[in-house]
């Protein structure tokens, strides 16, 4: 299990759960990102939007919000 | 049905569906762009023919979801809830479509009839993906349209599923979404104790859905119908709902998978960033490349601009051959005054400033088009996020340093209300073209080789003021609360369609006109009125004596009545300040004139002006009318922008007070130094 934040570039993994206050966890939902959720890293550069890939969409995500997604590592 | 016997289609759709693009088609030019009641959202209406049915399209907020989370998204549900559709047309990009569906999986519930129109069907081919439609009809009950909005030639297949929807009143089949949420206990719990309710078109299940998610309106609503032995039943069912919206949410894609996955088949294409997504996302070379891109659309929008800019030009150069000639047919010369000094010159003062719109509207709506709007954000989310604002944000601010207008028609790609109000208000703090060909003159004139270090000051400031005037109106128009990070999709790069794209900027343009030149007109009437004397002489006119009066006042502030009026008048435009100086120091000419344009100066205004202002004054002249509202026009273009007279007024009285405390700040070091 790990952050989606620490993720690095390249790394793939299957979303376990999404935490945080209502407004975040309904805006999350509403993109896609859903416990069950298929991710790839594309971009996760210091103090920038991490980029993944989830449900066929290219969706950039805060950083430091991205901590509230926990990720079950499905290797590179 | 309306009571013009319009057939009421409701378009429904996240950001970035091609909502507008399909709006704009169906529509033209037969629109009417207005607010919902009571709120700051644009509201877009527009009507069509086709047979012999008339039709009125409501082009609905661009939002996520159907939550109550914000004004765009209340609005949107209220008015579906209302009944005042007849039929709502639920569109999905088919580029991004899994995740593109989840308004029709958060629509589901509510009886009306609706068809599914996957848009962006070009793209979706493009990436190899090939989408069974019929399929998908079969599974949801309801039309299904593969489709792309901006080829209007092909939009049969629109006409014929909504002539489908609307004749056979087609309604979503939510019997297998409904069987998935039944797998979650709290979910059924919630439905057996609403058991039978409905909200009008709103059924059990979808109540039931968003009082899990923890809807308050929603779950308000249900508790005061049922009466209280249900409400407290369903109060403590709730009490032990945790994290409902996951649940639900998962419940939505997982009906999405079912749905996609027999008709949709894709070839494995890798996703990745193409070559320019990496050279904009790059850590170093990301941020020039985005500055770059931004100046060259703003060079790019002189092109389009040039020709109105000329048309503006050559109006006002027939302002003075009009007079004289309505001068000799016996015109009184109050009435030839006020239709060449102040109509006709207000005209071209708008026809100017709307090449520039125009220009940036094209280009910036281009680049928003295409794809590039949604990587400019992504690369300044982090920087802008510091002020409370988008990534997009910093596309306005650098539009600013050419016009203020252009930068606030630019905020129209920022989607949350708040961040473009607070963006317009800090972009007014950015020195305009017109201070620029102000303050480098009067600065070297007074201060000589020390120039350089006051335009430095000037740009400091700029950054204070920015940061300063972020922290004050960032509290109530971007609460901390609402603050919320990037969760944005960046689209795939799409080709631009030129016909839809001019359509919305020529109406956008139309729309842009007709405000700014009632504010501008209304304006410069009651200044051309408080500065109008019958005896020619400056000294009599209304203005001059209150300038004269209030001097003990404004003297705190380092002006002398001259140049106070002359602050005063730099607020319909800054290029005038220049020439309401000459004016008023060689005593000819009316202010009026003066204040609109830079050219008729006094051969000799140099003079002058060092004759008659200390340097202290000079330099609170220069802080005042650079920091002051940056002119009518742009107060104009706030208010088309931000819809709200409040705020408006607010943001115009903010910067003429903070103009005056620069001044008075400049001036009293100005007597430190000097």
């Amino acid at each position: 299990m790990k952050k989606l934040s620490e993720m690095k570039q390249g790394e793939k993994g299957i979303v376990s759960s999404v935490n945080g206050d209502a407004r975040y966890v309904g805006r999350i939902t509403s993109i896609g990102i859903t416990p069950g959720c298929k991710v790839s890293i594309i971009k996760n550069d210091k103090r920038r939007p991490l980029i993944v890939f989830a449900r066929d969409t290219m969706i950039a995500l805060n950083e430091k919000e991205s901590s509230n997604i926990e990720v079950e590592e499905a290797g590179a | 049905m309306t009571d013009k016997n319009e057939i009421v289609i409701a378009l429904l759709g996240q950001p970035n569906s091609g909502k507008s693009t399909l709006f704009n088609g169906l529509t033209g030019l037969r629109q009417h762009v207005g607010n919902w009641p009571g709120k700051t959202v644009e509201k877009k209406e527009g009507s069509f023919t086709h047979g012999d049915k008339k039709y009125l399209v409501a082009d609905l907020p661009g939002t996520y979801s159907l939550s109550a989370n914000s004004d765009e998204e209340i609005i949107t549900r209220d008015y579906i809830a209302s009944g005042k559709a007849d039929v709502v047309c639920i569109l999905a990009d088919s580029s991004q479509l899994e995740r593109s569906l989840y308004m029709l999986s958060d629509f589901a519930g509510i009886e009306v009839p609706c068809f599914l129109l996957l848009n962006m069907s070009d793209v979706a081919k493009d990436q190899g993906k090939d989408i069974n439609a019929k399929e998908m009809e079969d599974k949801l009950g309801i039309p299904v349209v593969l489709f792309s909005a901006p080829e209007v030639k092909k939009y049969d297949s629109f006409y014929t599923a909504l002539e489908q929807a609307v004749d056979g009143k087609t309604v979503l089949d939510t019997s297998s979404l409904e069987k998935k949420f039944r797998d979650i206990p709290e979910y059924s719990e919630i439905r057996n104790t609403i058991g039978d309710y409905k909200d009008g078109n709103r059924t059990g299940m979808w109540l039931a859905v968003k009082a899990l998610e923890g809807d308050e309106p929603v779950t308000a609503k249900i508790k005061a119908e049922l009466g209280n032995e249900k409400a407290s039943e369903l109060s403590s069912v709730l009490s032990k709902c945790d994290k409902g919206i996951v649940k639900a949410g998962e419940c939505k894609f997982a009906w999405i998978d079912e749905l996609t996955a027999d008709s949709v088949r894709k070839e494995k294409k890798d996703a990745g960033l193409g070559k320019f997504d990496r050279l904009i996302t790059h850590r170093i070379w990301g941020k020039p490349v985005v500055v770059l891109t931004i100046l060259l659309g703003l060079l790019a929008s002189f092109i389009p601009a040039l020709p109105l800019m000329g048309v503006g030009s050559a109006i006002a150069s027939a302002t003075a051959p009009l007079n004289d000639a309505l001068l000799g047919i016996g015109c009184p010369s109050f009435i030839a005054a006020l239709l060449c000094d102040v109509f006709l010159r207000c005209f071209s003062f708008v026809i100017q400033m709307l090449g520039f719109v125009f220009g940036v509207t094209l280009v910036f709506g281009l680049l928003e088009e295409i794809g590039v709007m949604a990587r400019i954000s992504y690369v300044f989310d982090n920087s802008m996020g510091k002020l409370g604002l988008q990534g997009k944000s910093v596309m306005p601010f650098l539009i600013s340093f050419g016009c203020t207008m252009g930068g606030a028609a630019g905020t129209r790609v920022i989607d949350s209300w708040g961040q473009k109000v607070l963006t317009i208000a800090l972009s007014w703090a950015i020195p305009c073209g017109a201070a620029w060909a102000v303050v480098p003159m009067l600065s070297t004139l007074f201060f000589g080789a020390w120039t350089p270090v006051i335009i430095t000051v000037i740009l400091i400031v700029m950054i204070l003021h920015m940061w300063l005037t972020a922290k004050l109106f960032g509290r109530s128009l971007v609460k901390p609360s609402e603050r919320c990070g990037m969760i944005m999709e960046l689209p795939p790069y799409h080709k631009p369609k030129w016909g839809s794209l001019f359509r919305f900027v020529f109406g956008r343009t139309k729309d842009t006109f007709f405000r700014s030149f009632k504010v501008v007109l209304i304006v410069a009437v009651v200044f051309w009125l408080l500065s109008f004397t019958s005896t020619g002489t400056a000294g009599d006119s209304i203005l001059f004596k209150v300038g004269h009066v209030i001097e003990p006042v404004t003297m705190v502030f380092g002006m002398k009545w001259q140049t106070f009026v002359a602050f005063i008048a730099s607020s319909l435009g800054k290029e005038g300040a220049l020439g309401v100086l000459s004016t008023i120091f060689s005593g000819t000419g009316s202010i009026t004139i003066g204040s609109m344009q830079s050219a008729d100066k006094a051969a000799n205004l140099n003079e002058l002006l060092l004759a008659n202002i200390t340097k202290p004054e000079a330099l609170a002249f220069i802080f005042a009318i650079t920091f002051n509202m940056p002119c009518i026009v742009a107060l104009a273009a706030t208010y088309q922008e931000t819809h709200s007279a409040k705020w408006t007024a607010i943001i115009g009285s903010y910067y003429t007070a903070t103009a005056l405390v620069l001044a008075g700040i400049a001036y009293h070091i100005g007597m430190l130094i000097w």
